[in-house]
């Protein structure tokens, strides 16, 4: 049985250590799989032979496609969404977004602008994995979920010696995750919960800049935790702190962020720290990266009128689709296990991960190859800089998502409605 | 298909100062003497009255990588204020001081340029350079690999390595990341800001290291050399912007103990100490010094009054820099063990002194360096403010009333100290068309690029005279690339894809064997992840060819 090294797209670390047995559609890790990992490759390795339908009858892909290309093409105020995809499907929606002129965002728009927003009112200082991995001798960890997002992190980016490092939990941390961190790391828990740590970030902040403060009455921490804190932090040769957008789930989750990039702005006056996000599960570092070099600003974004327009208030697709302005959604998805959100009464346009069904939710749902799997594929990494080439696993015969969006923009070139 | 451009007065310097009328032809895409015996003409352009010139080549703008992506995503507003409407071949985009990589390609091509290089792909990010690169439509396309701030090549001058190891890393880092040249930013000084460095002179050692820019700088401007890359080592020096850094510009220079160096946007590395501000020009003894070393060619990087961001690999320096940001909002990073960046927005404004005197210094040295096959018309876009500025700049250079009348509305204390006033250089079309054609072809190693002889790439621009040289650059009559007509009067007529050119010098792979290692030990993703090959590059890049250009290697 053949054994293949493989890229892993289902998390934003995009572990390019996996080995992989396959055997027909079948797909078995063999190394390097997490939990997450596992979990796709068995759902795509059971698909059988998935077909195109339209109204959930089996069809060829020629004729969805050109029933695809009936329902866009009459489309007055289409949205797409999902945008699971790699680099080459990216360009496609977008130039498919130019011809039919659609709001445009990704499924977790939302989740990726906290990030984002912060970074447009304040700015960032911030680091990737190697940097980490190698010189950080004290890491923040904040969040109550980035463990199952990033199955992989401790492992590949902090437990690898080099440097010995302080490890700051903020918030609780799950005891599995705990155990998987560094045998020789010195850790010192604050365990603030997860709602105190806007004011936990902004108490270190005064501490470190030497200001009085009264700490228990705001965090729960008690007041010689967060000294000791503040203390290593002073000390710190390269400190990093850790995040995934996708936990901070309030709102105005982006004053979070900012608290965080105030704390970190502050510490480089006298020593180096840095900002390490995690994202880019999804892909959604890959769509905002793509549409963001294309158009010159990022997502969401609106292609009405012949040009382009960034608005994170107006073109959050959840919010375009609850206001009732679209009038067709075409969910473009390739990584992810979700089906696209029922929205009555406006057709659904679906591309989807083989293995997703969405019964008569969609109108025409196409089945698609999913990067690192089916076709090779490119995604950006969470830390922004790195995008890695996700070669193909098995021989689908599924249609990557650039080529069934080039197709349906062929189609759409011949005729208008 | 021949295609005839008649009448157009040539302006040709790599072919000599001669200007002449006649007629161009053109038999797919490239530039031939004449037709052959009884060869019909499909087409003739009636050029009569106007100037032809090469296309243009932009050896220095940040038009790829994440930098400026960065940028875009800091600053939406600049974005929104600066919508390009879609048209039956042009995308929807915007173009602000960040644009987008579409209207990049749409307004280089417009403006009469056919080629552009990014100067400053750090290797780790080369996929995505490559991809931002690929969606800049039209123009031909490269990249300069940055070298001198990753830990590997730190490690092996610290370990006093062999130069030929240095060698080998140095043309497997252009094979890998398909880089047409090799820059260094700010040689040590990267990485020592990973240390807590917060400055690093030529001379001085890096924190961990222990080994000094000087020595960077030498062996990489060694090692492009005996490779026989064309372009010889592009240099961002150490300080920049730092008032005084006129000695470490200098000290730059004689680090290259006489091997070819090419100093980039010099405006920013030319500044002295005197007057009551401790701001001044050091542009008189950075132009001498450029004057008596033909090793030595430049870019200026004029600053040009507005609002722009600046995005560059120095984060060292763009942390220092940052709170002289506007607005005051900004990212700097530290990036894989391999470099970093830093994105600071800037509003360069007339009446300030120091942003005044930042724009009478590019000009000085724009008028004091004698060669224009040695000085390159650049704004070190965006950093000192948009491309879309050069029709402009080259009105200050050609027109030297104009210059002087807007000398007289910047700030005075600046105006009284600068010697601009007292220039009265007017630079020339031959000039122009040296500087932005025939010289940068040149030092890039583009035989068929930047001149109008035969087999060249039929890139050719149509002017049409004006007496305001800013109208007659901004939008020529056509403008054609590779023999097809892409632009008229401004306007985007057909939208193809571009070349990518590189470089790719004979190396022992051995090295692999040292740097697989390295990377299992230190990096986060592998070897093979790195590497980028050629026809991945074409993917990325949606080039129809690479253009691999031609090494000597020399002995050194």
């Amino acid at each position: 049985m053949p054994l293949r090294g493989a890229t892993c797209g289902f998390c934003g670390l995009l572990c390019d250590d996996l080995e992989i047995e396959v055997e027909g559609a079948a797909l078995r890790p063999v190394r390097g799989a997490c939990a997450r990992s596992e979990a796709a490759l068995a759902a795509l390795g059971a698909v059988v032979d998935p077909v195109p339908r339209i109204a959930g009858q089996p069809a060829s892909l020629d004729s969805a496609l050109t029933a695809a290309a009936e329902t866009l093409r009459c489309a007055r105020r289409p949205v797409i969404g999902g945008l699971d995809v790699d680099v080459a499907g990216m360009r496609s929606a977008l130039a498919l977004a130019q011809r039919i002129g659609a709001v445009v965002d990704h499924a977790g728009g939302s989740i990726k602008y906290r990030n984002l927003h912060a970074l447009q009112e304040f700015g960032a200082i911030t680091t990737t994995f190697a940097e980490a991995r190698n010189r950080a001798d004290l890491v923040l960890l904040a969040g109550d979920g980035w463990w199952r997002r990033f199955p992989r992190f401790v492992e590949r980016i902090l437990a690898p010696t080099g440097a010995e490092r302080r490890i700051v939990t903020l918030t609780a941390l799950d005891p599995a995750t705990r155990m998987t961190l560094p045998k020789q790391a010195e850790v010192l828990a604050l365990d603030a919960p997860l709602v105190g740590l806007p004011a936990v970030c902004t108490m270190l902040h005064a501490l470190v800049a030497d200001r009085p403060v009264q700490a228990t009455r705001l965090t729960g921490v008690s007041q010689p935790a967060l000294q000791r804190c503040a203390e290593w932090l002073r000390a710190a040769k390269y400190g990093v702190i850790v995040w995934s957008a996708a936990d901070f789930d309030w709102a105005h989750a982006e004053l979070t962020v900012q608290a965080i990039a105030q704390l970190v702005r502050t510490l480089n006056a006298t020593t180096r720290f840095a900002a390490l996000p995690l994202a880019g599960n999804d892909a959604d570092l890959t769509a905002n990266a793509v549409q963001t070099w294309q158009a010159g600003v990022p997502l969401p974004a609106s292609y009405a009128n012949r040009s382009v327009d960034f608005d994170p208030k107006r073109y959050a697709w959840r919010d375009v689709l609850a206001r009732g302005e679209a009038d067709l959604l075409l969910w473009v998805s390739s990584l992810s296990a979700a089906a696209p959100p029922p929205v009555p009464g406006i057709p659904c346009v679906a591309l989807t991960r083989a293995d997703v069904g969405v019964g008569a939710a969609a109108h025409v749902q196409i089945p698609v190859a999913t990067p690192g799997i089916d076709a090779a594929g490119h995604l950006l990494r969470s830390d922004k800089v790195i995008t890695l080439r996700l070669p193909r696993l098995r021989e689908s015969g599924l249609p990557a998502v650039s080529t069934v969006l080039d197709a349906l923009l062929a189609r759409l070139a011949l005729t208008r409605c | 298909m021949l295609t005839r451009l008649a009448g157009a007065r040539i302006v040709d310097p790599a072919h000599g100062a001669q200007e002449e009328v006649r007629d161009l032809y053109v038999r797919d895409g490239r530039i031939v003497d004449r037709p052959r015996d009884g060869e019909r003409i499909d087409r003739t352009w009636d050029a009569a009255g106007t100037i032809a010139m090469a296309g243009a080549i932009d050896l220095h703008t940040h038009i790829g990588g994440g930098k400026v992506n960065i940028a875009r995503g800091l600053l939406p507003e600049l974005g929104r204020q600066h919508s390009l409407s879609a048209t039956d071949v042009c995308g929807a985009c915007t173009i602000g001081p960040a644009p987008s990589t579409l209207a990049t390609g749409y307004r280089y091509a417009a403006m009469g340029y056919t080629a552009c290089f990014e100067p400053a792909m750090q290797p780790v990010n080369a996929r995505q350079a490559h991809m931002e690169m690929g969606d800049t439509p039209i123009v031909d396309k490269g990249a300069y690999a940055m070298l001198g701030n990753d830990d590997f090549l730190l490690r092996l001058l610290a370990d006093g390595a062999d130069r030929a190891v240095i060698r080998d890393y140095v043309a497997w880092t252009l094979h890998s990341t398909q880089a047409i040249g090799i820059k260094v930013v700010n040689a040590g000084g990267i990485s020592a800001f990973k240390f807590n460095q917060r400055s690093l002179d030529v001379d001085e050692a890096h924190v961990h290291y222990g080994i000094t820019p000087r020595t960077i700088l030498r062996e990489l401007a060694r090692a492009v050399h005996d490779l026989g890359v064309p372009h010889p080592l592009h240099v961002h020096s150490s300080n920049l912007g730092v008032p005084g850094n006129v000695d470490s510009t200098l000290a730059t220079i004689d680090a290259a103990e006489g091997l070819p160096i090419h100093l980039t946007h010099l405006q920013f590395h030319s500044y002295g100490t005197e007057g009551d501000r401790r701001f001044s020009s050091a542009a008189a003894r950075i132009a001498e010094k450029v004057n008596a070393s033909p090793n030595v060619s430049v870019d200026v990087g004029q600053i040009m009054f507005g609002q722009t961001v600046t995005a560059s690999g120095d984060s060292m320096l763009q942390y220092r820099n940052a709170r002289h940001g506007r607005p005051a909002k900004w990212v700097v990073m530290d990036i894989e063990c391999d470099a970093g960046c830093g994105v600071v927005p800037f509003r360069y404004r007339d009446r300030d002194f120091v942003n005044a005197l930042q724009w009478a210094i590019g000009l000085e040295l724009f008028l004091l360096i004698r060669d224009p096959w040695r000085v390159f018309l650049t704004t070190d876009h965006p950093n000192g403010g948009p491309f879309t500025s050069y029709p402009h700049l080259i009105k200050l250079l050609m027109d030297g009333s104009f210059r002087k009348d807007v000398l007289a509305r910047i700030n005075p204390e600046a105006a009284a100290m600068t010697a601009l006033g007292s220039l009265e250089r007017e630079y020339s079309l031959q000039e122009i068309a040296i500087m932005t054609r025939a010289a940068p072809a040149r030092i890039l190693g583009l035989e068929d690029h930047g001149h109008l002889g035969a087999g060249a790439a039929a890139n050719i621009v149509i002017y049409e005279p004006h007496p305001d040289p800013e109208v007659m650059f901004a939008t020529p009559r056509w403008v054609f690339k590779d023999g097809e007509l892409v632009a008229e009067r401004g306007e985007v007529k057909a939208v193809p894809q571009g070349a990518i050119h590189t470089v790719k010098p004979d190396f022992d792979r051995g090295i692999e064997r040292r740097l697989k290692t390295w990377f299992e030990q230190h990096h986060t993703q592998s070897l093979a992840s790195f590497k980028i090959d050629d026809e991945e590059v074409c993917e990325c890049g949606r080039a129809p060819r690479l253009a691999v250009h031609a090494c000597r290697a020399r002995s050194s």
